[in-house]
């Protein structure tokens, strides 16, 4: 697979959809370097900032702080990207397929109104993941996006379909006018989680915040946790969901819009 | 100056349909001959006078409006990329100001006419006017909501109300005047409708609907304004109210009027289960009034845009469809309502308007008084035109569409039943000629010596109507601003503004009454002719 | 962008009889506001003026506009957003959740109070100032005012306006709007118009340093942006067109000094309603116009050796 060193950091923001495993596919390397990114207003060579080596196929690694550089993977539908390092905005944004792997941070719009394929991050996300453009009606519509750190605002905004795994915090509006899917929350987010949500489901494993719109229901263990946790857990992630542990508490809303989405949020036992 | 050789040209205005002819220019006119200067081998090409559109929402407040609301559709729209010689701008349903022009240019239209203006924000349009290059253009100002007007209507100031109405126009700078749903937009500031033409209007005893329309047109036929009223009539788009467009035809005997997207008034049925064409019996009637002109206002399917001053039926719409819904309520003048809006195959509802915009512009029989039009961008994008042009031309093609619609629309019309076929010079009437006599701009919409030089060249194509999607060459004002999909030159049109005559002592009427009910200064309500980029000035004169 | 349902000013002073600013001062801010357009007017339907009028203040803390209010609400910081979803909740008969609510400074029964009392109205309009747009929540606070205004329109007539200031930010949205199809955050770094607040807004470009220049028309980010952002301005060259030294021009390479427009130089300026108003400048000023500056500048570049942006062309697959 080819690999691309960042060499040198883009003063200003570099659109880099070109690094993408469709574009890329059955090129050469030297066509590779050749592939146009932008750099503010000016294009460029990917060799410009990039130091291609290895060989070409459907993989592609991108090595280095590349948190400038936006849109990496943009609408891919296959093929793998594996960034070691940092990714910048619009990261996989409209992917329909394939995987994309980052050991660092990524910017904000993650997966924005990406439909399929799957996303993992290591590090921290910044805001708006998976979510709708701005005035769109509908985000995220289908895929996984995992991220092992914290995640800032707007995630999952009006996602419709798909699972977004935040492990660390997220800010506030989590799950904004969701309109289904799902959202687990692995440290709890701040305000606002659930707003104007239609349908869908939030899991929190820590207690949140809700806004006064939301009802609580009951207490239980939802049977289709069981599904999701075996689902979850081939993707790493464990979701409690044992009756002997704890039990979740189900709150309905929003009352707002109305909405029938539901906040599930985890109480263990002997708490 | 420009020869264009060996070209088919059609220029119905002067009997010429379809003859094998040169076209000399110079000096931005058509002229009789020409020595030097460039020439276009035309072999093969059809020759038109540029596209003249009666009817459309390009310019100004209520189209910034819509603008600001849906920024996601821009990401789907044509981009024009920014040159040394060119702006940038986007397409979509909602074009800026520059890809307006290019893409009026690029389709082979060179004129048109914004349909509704606020005297208001008129200072506004002109300064978007200002940004669309290369068309000429003109303007209507709304004033079948206005209260100043109204109240004179109520208490019978017929000749007061005469002089403010040309106080107005003047004030705003436009060439003509706009009713769009008469006493309904008054109505809607206290949440309500007009509906009966002989009921008074919310909060006044005497004025009715009826009376605003003949009332209006009788004051715009005394002012000698070069267009008749223009009239978007109540009930737009409400299942029957084919009876009220008839009652509104008897209201208009006598007076000429221009009936605006004829296609959303042409319902019959009940409710929403049994809305059916009403285009027959419609246009049956137009037939007959030979002082009416129309525009068809079709609907194509896919994503639109309804944007009218018609705020309580966009209040409808937004309940019926659940889709985003804006308004603006315009102290004493007017109202606005948006509402995106996508028209679907296999809605029964949207297969009848499909329907009957098309049996207007096929049953009415004489070109010259029905204009091709989709009320842009309510009933489609203007860049869609050649689609229009398409079904117009091609039966076949036609009755391809219809197979594609629900069995139980089928019933609800008579399209399935029409064999008329439009020849290409009759294409030339109902997209240029004809909108140019009605609209009173005598050098435009026809190629004799004397007129503007506003041309657009189409590939004779054997296949009907398509040949209209790419012009070979587009002339405006004699110079060349397309040639084979390029822009080659951004120009900067005209705009057409009608003077006419009132009394200058009718501002100190107007001046207290303005300051009293208004929240600007009334010297700052006029907009100032310096503002305008190239007015043309019609003086009004009988 | 869900929607906006308003009006000009004008159908304020003639209809309004209840009239709420939330999250604003207009006695300081917009010390017209109501004597020339919302409360004191003696309207073409509420000929009473004053009388004919309620006017209720929602803010978090009292201030000198409380003294014209018939009604003041105090909320606590930072709760806008949970008030308004109250609302929108409350106006469709739903169930709310008391204690939560009252955590917001307000009883379940103040807010329901209010939501009759609007639904009563003739004719209602809520202003929201920077308590709403600029606080925690920012874009979904307007958002939420916005959406309840437009749910109100089942019940009565209901607008929302936001109450705009600093010279003619109204006016540089609609010229943006137009030419561009955006009210602001507008990248034209591809050749063409594309969008993004967070992404492409001015606040958020400098405390990044996401851009490597900066003009400055008519603004004075140098006194308002959060630090990070100051210092990137005076790192990178910023020209700034002011009739005034600003702190802005203090950490500027270059500062241009143009005449006051509307007092030197002619224009048109966009009320908070979008209604357009002619500038007639009264006074001469040695300075060029910001306009003259900006043709110079123009055209200076135009002299430099060619180049187009970026052409947004087809890299295949992408």
């Amino acid at each position: 697979m080819p690999t691309l060193t960042l060499r040198e950091q883009p003063n200003v923001p570099l659109e880099a959809e070109s690094l993408s495993p469709d574009v890329m596919a059955g090129l050469g390397l030297d066509a590779i370097r050749a592939l146009p990114v932008y750099l503010g207003k000016r294009q460029r060579r990917v060799d410009e900032f990039f130091e291609v080596a290895g060989t070409t196929g459907d993989a592609l690694e991108i090595r280095g702080d590349a948190r400038k550089v936006k849109w990496i993977g943009r609408g891919m539908t296959g093929g793998r990207i594996r960034v070691t390092g940092n990714a910048g905005m619009h990261l996989g944004a409209g992917m329909k397929g394939g995987a994309i792997e980052v050991s660092g941070d990524v910017g904000d719009w993650l997966g924005a109104e990406m439909s399929g394929g799957r996303i993992r991050v290591g590090g921290n996300a910044g805001g708006q993941v998976g979510a709708a453009c701005r005035g769109s009606l509908v985000g995220m519509s289908g895929g996984t996006i995992l991220i092992g750190g914290t995640a800032g605002l707007e995630v999952g905004m009006r996602m419709k379909r798909g699972i977004i795994v935040v492990g660390g915090r997220a800010r506030d509006f989590a799950g904004l006018e969701m309109l289904g899917g799902t959202i687990l929350l692995g440290s709890g987010a701040e305000l606002r989680t659930g707003a104007w949500i239609s349908r869908g489901t939030i899991i929190s494993l820590q207690p949140i915040p809700l806004l006064p719109t939301f009802s609580y229901a009951c207490t239980y263990n939802p049977t289709f946790l069981r599904l999701y946790a075996r689902h979850l857990s081939t993707l790493g992630v464990s979701l409690p969901h044992d009756e002997r542990d704890g039990a979740y508490q189900r709150y309905t809303g929003d009352a707002a819009v109305p909405g029938r989405g539901e906040i599930l949020v985890w109480k263990p036992r002997d708490s | 100056m420009l020869r264009i050789t060996g070209g088919t040209v059609h220029d119905p205005a002067n009997g010429v349909l379809g003859v094998v002819q040169d076209v000399c220019i110079a000096d931005g006119r058509i002229v009789p001959k020409v020595e030097g200067g460039r020439s276009i081998d035309a072999t093969g090409m059809v020759v038109f006078p540029g596209g003249v559109d009666v009817h459309t929402h390009v310019a100004g407040a209520a189209m910034n409006f819509a603008r600001g609301i849906t920024p996601e559709n821009y990401r789907r729209a044509i981009r024009f990329i920014q040159t040394p010689d060119r702006r940038a701008g986007l397409g979509g349903i909602t074009p800026t100001t520059f890809a307006t022009g290019y893409m009026y240019a690029g389709m082979g239209w060179t004129t048109v006419n914004e349909a509704a203006v606020p005297i208001l924000s008129a200072r506004h349009t002109h300064e978007e006017m200002h940004d669309i290059p290369i068309l000429d253009k003109s303007s209507l100002v709304l004033m079948a909501n206005n209260e100043i007007v109204l109240d004179l209507l109520e208490a019978g100031e017929v000749e007061r109300a005469r002089q403010v109405v040309a106080w107005l126009i003047w004030a705003a700078k436009a060439y003509g005047v706009k009713a769009v749903n008469p006493g309904g937009i008054v109505a809607w500031k206290s949440g309500k409708n007009a509906g009966a033409l002989s009921e008074p209007v919310e909060g006044y005893r005497k004025v009715t609907p009826g009376r605003i329309i003949s009332g209006l047109a009788g004051i715009i036929d005394d002012l000698k304004l070069p267009h008749p009223l223009h009239l978007h009539c109540n009930n737009l788009g409400i299942p029957g109210n084919v009876g009220t467009t008839l009652e509104t035809m008897k209201v208009l005997e006598g007076r000429r009027a221009h009936l605006a997207h004829l296609q959303f008034h042409a319902y019959g049925g009940d409710g929403w289960g049994t809305l059916r064409s009403e285009a027959t019996a419609l246009a049956e009637a137009f037939n007959a009034r030979t002082n009416l002109t129309a525009d068809a206002g079709a609907i194509l399917f896919g994503d639109a845009m309804t944007v009218t001053a018609d705020g309580p039926w966009e209040h409808v719409l937004h309940q019926l469809s659940g889709r985003k819904w804006s308004n603006v309520d315009v102290e004493n003048e007017t109202g606005c309502g948006i509402v995106p809006y996508t028209y679907k195959e296999r809605s029964l509802v949207n297969a009848v308007q499909w329907a009957v915009g098309l049996e207007l512009l096929l049953l009415i029989d004489d070109p010259w008084r029905i204009f091709l039009t989709t009320d842009h961008p309510n009933g489609g994008g203007f860049w869609r035109y050649p689609e229009l042009i398409r079904l117009l031309r091609d039966a076949d093609y036609r009755r391809e569409c219809l197979k594609r619609l629900p069995p139980k629309a089928l019933e609800r019309m008579v399209l399935p039943d029409l064999d008329r076929q439009y020849s290409v010079s009759e294409i030339a009437i109902i997209t240029s000629a004809g909108p140019a006599r009605a609209l009173g701009l005598s050098r435009k919409g026809h190629l004799g010596v004397g007129a503007d030089a506003d041309l657009a060249l189409y590939e004779e194509k054997p296949a009907a109507g398509r040949m209209f999607e790419y012009p070979r060459y587009v002339i405006k004002a004699g110079e060349i601003v397309v040639e084979e999909g390029e822009i080659r030159a951004v120009t900067q049109g005209r705009e057409f503004i009608a003077r006419p005559a009132f009394d200058e002592q009718i501002e100190a009427y107007l001046r207290p009454l303005f300051e009293k009910v208004y929240t600007m200064s009334f010297d700052n309500y006029a907009v100032e002719l310096e503002r305008l980029a190239q007015p043309d000035i019609h003086p009004c004169r009988p | 962008m869900g929607g906006k349902v308003t009006c000009t000013l004008g159908e304020v002073k003639n209809r309004a009889d209840f009239i709420v600013y939330w999250g604003g001062n207009p006695a300081e801010c917009h010390p017209r506001h109501f004597s020339k357009y919302t409360l004191t007017q003696k309207g073409r339907f509420v000929p009473e003026g004053r009388k004919g009028r309620t006017m209720v203040l929602v803010d978090i803390r009292e201030t000198p506009s409380g003294r014209a209010a018939d009604i003041f609400l105090q909320l606590r910081p930072g709760k806008d957003f949970e008030v308004l979803t109250t609302l929108r909740a409350l106006l469709k008969n739903q169930k709310v959740d008391e204690a939560s609510v009252a955590e917001t400074g307000l009883t379940l029964a103040v807010l329901q109070d209010l939501v009759d009392r609007m639904k009563r109205a003739r004719f209602g309009v809520l202003f929201f100032g920077m308590g709403i747009s600029m606080t925690r929540g920012k874009h979904m606070n307007s958002a939420a005012i916005l959406r309840l205004a437009a749910e109100l329109n089942a019940f009565t007539k209901f607008v929302c306006m936001p109450m705009r200031g600093h010279g003619n930010v109204t006016g540089s949205d609609m010229v943006l709007r137009w030419t561009t199809g955006y009210p602001f955050g507008v990248s034209m770094s591809r050749g063409y118009p594309r969008f993004n607040p967070g992404e492409f807004s001015t606040v958020d470009l400098l405390v990044r340093g996401d851009n490597d220049a900066a003009l400055i028309l008519g603004a004075d980010p140098g006194a308002t942006m959060p630090q990070p952002g100051i210092d990137h301005l005076a790192r990178i060259p910023t020209i700034v067109l002011d009739p005034k030294v600003t702190h802005t021009s203090r950490l500027a390479r270059v500062h241009i000094t143009t005449a006051a427009t509307g007092i030197s130089a002619p224009g048109t300026v966009y009320r908070m309603d979008e209604v357009p108003l002619p500038l007639r400048p009264i006074l001469k000023s040695p300075y060029p116009t910001d306009a003259d500056v900006i043709q110079r500048i123009r055209q200076a570049v135009a002299a430099k050796p060619a180049w187009t942006p970026a052409p947004t062309a087809r890299i295949a697959n992408a």
